[in-house]
């Protein structure tokens, strides 16, 4: 790792410990994927969330987590549904392949109209991300100089997954971490692809360090609303070879 | 100053809970204040603030054409609201177009200065608060206390009892155990509301976006949960770029909770997407699929036309002037008596809610200056409530016993001499053998309940030094003293002090025969006239002699004179001009010292402590704080700091008139903190300050002794 790029990464670790995170910097993707698991078992953890992100796919974090009998649903629509076909009914789905999926999943009939689709698959992964343990996110930006994770989407879940559940757990590829605020703006601003051009994303969240509050007299309290721990699995290019689950 | 503030004065001051809330509060800002301002350049950051902001409110009309056209791109709806009617109608018709029956609310002051929650439980929907401070000021059935801090004035002791209550449980006082229990009753409301609504911290044109800043989470939630999403949004809020909204990021937090950056920033653009549905782009995925946003008016147009109110808009609502605002610190929120507080509120106010409403409001300022030297938007917002007054002043008068006072006596030195005389006789029979008035008969009984007065002398400052007024020998630098009224008819002994001192650092003092009062009472009563008038007879009595320096013993007076003629001036050139000569003159007697003799070497120690209050004219008024103290250490003397040393000693704006039991107890805390120095000696450079500290010392018959720095030397000077 160059000098520069090591200098970030030690800045966004300390300002983000500073702000209460707890980060931990992967080796590699073996590492990365026992870390998670540890941490779900030493948290009790049974029921997961996961928002969509590539670095765990590649990871292969769901697999392992549910290997050792922790439950991880899915929240983004597409790995949602993905999820409940299963490998054997890889690809794109009809809308009807939908409906049969959905209405299995919520154990009600549903016809083809795509709103109903939606408000149906909508209630139960809003359901999930209440009843979770724990969620898992990816940030597509970090912030050095606040220690600041940036988490975009679309889609309201990955809010969600990462305020409601007790442990939020965001992975981070070290090439996404910026100096500044200011670098950030400049990633995040052309990054909406589902739009037309020059759209950002739905939702740009930032999220530093860990919740609090001093609204109740006496002391600054930590975990207001949101969760009780906010933690960071920094990876280093751990992306390229396949994690082993 | 209404019957009815003096009275909610009165009741804040007595209130046993509100006091222990208040001083267990102040000790928190402290604290997070020293954290959080540590190492970092407040004034840069605070300079690209005031930057983004005046830019933003200056291109205001267009930048809400680009919001608009953005936010609506993006899939959200934009309403313009007028007023306040407009925009509670157009959120309680969407509601009922819901069918919405539980609404979650974010903190918005918008919403609190609208009075929307209160507009939609009428319309019987229930509207539950869901920021904790919030949350418990709703069920007190209260308005918040602080911009940032809804519920800062209440103890634990209630908090408990309101949680308790709303969640029908027995809950002690743990603070913990409290918080968890409010955490889950919020939690099932995000889930059962068919309606979010926010306010926004920032709406970025560029993109459309509303940026929600909360600590806690709730902002998160309630913008998620819902089906729809309403924000109501003051036009004033809106930036050009996503930069610029950075720029605010990076003070907003140091200043509301003494955190480097909020926990949770929410960018939200348009309603949430999905296209993992065979068809059309769906609205509606994880999150609501209607975003809707108020922009609100509501007098901020007209705000940003008044050329001297206009920085009010640069306010980003952090709360910091009412932290560092000593009347806030005795009072709270609810005082106010509306929803916007302390120095930016009274503006606010005039403007938001009617003037009518900021004459109150406006009395309860001391012009200490402290929320302008902590505004991390820089916004001077002392000036704005003397311009206030002024503009209160020209359209209602000023109290016939101001007038009289202002036109008919301040305005002529003469005469002003001979009505303190004639008083000075009169009050003699109260004076006690020290010269100090301990007790006043009714009516003036009030003024004499916290602190002890001098006694006015028989013979002013004019009397005493009309021999100095030429200077004589020639090759010296020419030192014009002007004293101000509290030297000329409460300590005309302080100001021979000043004559002598500077004559023994080789300068040639005399007194300007001239002179009259700066013309401060009248300043910041409003009545500029009545200033300007005496602006310029000192101005002419200053220049006579062509002195090189002026010196002052009265920092009010220093700062009228320095900054204010000038300004009063601007209309007239030639006037002007001379204004600003003698504005390059004023001198603190302490600078004037090290000026005179910016070499010598320090003094071998005296082993005498003492400590220093800074006057507030004197550090934020002309920017003076270090000279003094450089100078009494270089005289030998071991200085002791105070605990906000820089803090006002409540004699400050006419509290002291108006409200004397509110300035008692700002006093008691300043005595407090020259109390704990251990240190029996009080120095300050500004004669106002050195009568209410006397005055207050005396009445808890204490032995520690208030000195000017003139007076102190002088005294050395006599005793080797
Ligand atoms: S006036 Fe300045 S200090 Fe007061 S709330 Fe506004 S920005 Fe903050």
């Amino acid at each position: 790792m160059a000098a520069a790029k090591k200098e970030l990464v030690e800045k966004f670790k300390a300002e983000a410990s500073r702000a209460g995170a707890l980060v931990h910097e992967a080796v590699d993707a073996k590492d990365a994927n026992n870390y998670v698991l540890k941490l779900a078992q030493e948290r009790n953890v049974k029921h997961a969330v996961k928002s969509k992100s590539k670095v765990a796919d590649k990871l292969n974090l769901r697999e392992r987590l549910e290997k050792a009998d922790i439950e991880v649903k899915e929240t983004t629509l597409e790995e949602w549904i993905t999820q409940l076909a299963g490998k054997k009914q890889a690809g794109r789905k009809t809308i009807k392949q939908m409906a049969e999926l959905i209405s299995k999943a919520t154990g009600k009939k549903l016809n083809h109209d795509p709103q109903v689709l939606l408000n149906s698959a909508n209630r139960a992964i809003k359901q999930s991300c209440i009843d979770a343990d724990m969620g898992i996110s990816e940030a597509s930006v970090a912030i050095a100089e606040t220690g600041t994770l940036v988490i975009t989407s679309n889609s309201g879940d990955s809010r969600l997954v990462a305020v409601l559940p007790r442990i939020h757990l965001t992975v981070v590829d070290c090439e996404n971490i910026v100096p500044t605020l200011e670098d950030a703006a400049a990633r995040i601003k052309p990054l909406g692809k589902n739009k037309a051009d020059g759209y950002i994303s739905s939702y740009v969240t930032y999220i530093t360090g860990r919740n609090t509050t001093a609204d109740i007299p006496g002391a600054i309290l930590a975990r207001a609303q949101g969760p009780a721990e906010e933690h960071i699995l920094l990876l280093n290019g751990a992306t390229s070879n396949r994690g082993a689950a | 100053m209404s019957r009815a503030m003096t009275k909610r004065v009165h009741k804040a001051l007595a209130d046993e809970n509100l006091q222990t809330a208040l001083t267990r509060l102040m000790g928190l800002i402290k604290f997070a204040r020293q954290i959080a301002f540590t190492g970092i350049d407040f004034e840069s950051l605070s300079k690209e603030i005031r930057r983004v902001k005046e830019k933003s409110i200056a291109s205001l009309p267009q930048l809400v054409e680009q919001f608009k056209s953005k936010a609506t791109e993006a899939g959200a709806i934009v309403y313009e609201a007028e007023d306040a009617e407009d925009a509670n109608n157009y959120v309680l018709k969407l509601s009922q177009k819901h069918d919405v029956k539980h609404i979650v609310k974010s903190k918005s002051m918008l919403g609190e200065e609208i009075e929307l929650r209160e507009h939609l439980e009428q319309a019987g929907i229930k509207v539950t608060e869901t920021d904790i401070g919030e949350w418990i000021v709703q069920l007190a059935g209260e308005r918040p206390a602080h911009i940032v801090g809804p519920a800062v004035h209440k103890t634990i002791e209630q908090v408990a009892e309101l949680i308790s209550k709303a969640t029908g449980q027995e809950l002690g006082t743990d603070p913990q155990a409290l918080l968890d229990a409010a955490r889950s009753a919020l939690r099932q409301t995000y889930i059962d509301a068919d309606m979010g609504i926010s306010g926004a911290n920032i709406a970025i044109a560029e993109t459309g976006t509303l940026t929600i800043v909360t600590n806690e989470g709730n902002g998160c939630m309630a913008t998620t949960l819902p089906p729809v999403h309403v924000a109501v949004v003051g036009y004033e809020k809106i930036v050009s770029s996503w930069e610029d909204a950075a720029a605010i990021f990076r003070l907003l937090s140091r200043c509301t909770a003494g955190m480097k950056m909020p926990v949770y920033i929410s960018h939200i653009t348009g309603p949430s997407l999905t296209d993992a549905i065979p068809g059309s782009i769906l609205h509606g995925a994880g999150g609501p699929g209607e975003v809707h946003i108020v922009l609100v008016d509501n007098g901020r147009l007209q705000m940003r036309e008044a050329a001297e109110f206009r920085e009010a808009l640069y306010c980003i609502k952090c709360g910091t002037c009412l932290n560092v605002c000593p009347v806030f610190a005795s009072l709270a929120g609810q005082t106010y008596g509306h929803i916007y507080q302390g120095g930016i509120g009274t503006v606010l106010t005039a403007f938001l809610h009617g003037m009518d409403n900021a004459e109150d409001i406006a009395s309860l300022c001391l012009s200490c200056m402290a929320c302008k030297e902590a505004c991390p938007a820089g916004i001077d917002i002392p000036r704005m409530i003397t311009k206030l007054r002024a503009s209160l002043a020209e359209e209602k008068g000023l109290p016939w016993m101001s007038k009289v006072a202002y036109r008919g006596i301040l305005k002529y030195p003469q005469r002003l001499d001979s009505t303190v005389k004639a008083g000075s006789y009169l009050l003699q029979p109260f004076a006690d053998k020290d010269s100090m008035i301990r007790r006043l008969p009714y009516p003036l009984n009030s003024l004499t309940q916290a602190i002890s007065l001098p006694a006015p002398t028989h013979q002013p400052i004019r009397d005493r030094l009309k021999n100095h007024w030429t200077p004589k020998e020639v090759g010296k630098p020419k030192v014009a003293f002007y004293s101000g009224c509290i030297a000329a008819y409460a300590y005309p002994e302080i100001g021979e002090d000043v004559i002598n001192v500077i004559k023994e650092y080789g300068a040639e003092p005399y007194y300007p025969i001239g002179q009259a009062c700066c013309g401060a009472p009248a300043f910041f009563a409003g009545d500029f006239d009545t200033a300007l008038s005496l602006a310029k007879t000192n101005i002419a009595a200053l220049e006579e002699m062509s002195p090189d320096y002026i010196v002052t013993v009265c920092p009010g007076c220093a700062t009228v004179i320095q900054r204010e003629y000038p300004e009063l001036t601007t209309s007239e050139p030639e006037w002007n001009q001379r204004a600003r000569a003698i504005s390059d003159k004023i001198r603190d007697f302490s600078q004037l010292v090290l000026e005179l003799e910016p070499s010598a070497e320090k003094k071998p120690s005296r082993n005498r402590k003492i400590t220093y209050h800074d006057p507030c004219h004197l550090k934020r008024g002309i920017g003076i704080s270090n000279e003094p103290r450089k100078l009494l250490e270089r005289e030998g003397f071991e200085l002791v700091e105070m605990a906000d040393a820089d803090a006002c000693c409540g004699f400050g704006g006419h509290i002291v008139l108006d409200y004397p039991k509110l300035s008692a107890a700002i006093l008691k805390r300043k005595l407090k903190n020259i109390e704990a120095t251990g240190v029996d000696t009080v120095v300050t450079n500004c004669l106002p300050c050195v009568l209410q500290l006397r005055g207050g010392l005396d009445k808890i018959h204490t032995k520690t002794k208030v000195i000017h720095s003139a007076e102190l030397l002088s005294k050395c000077r006599e005793a080797t």
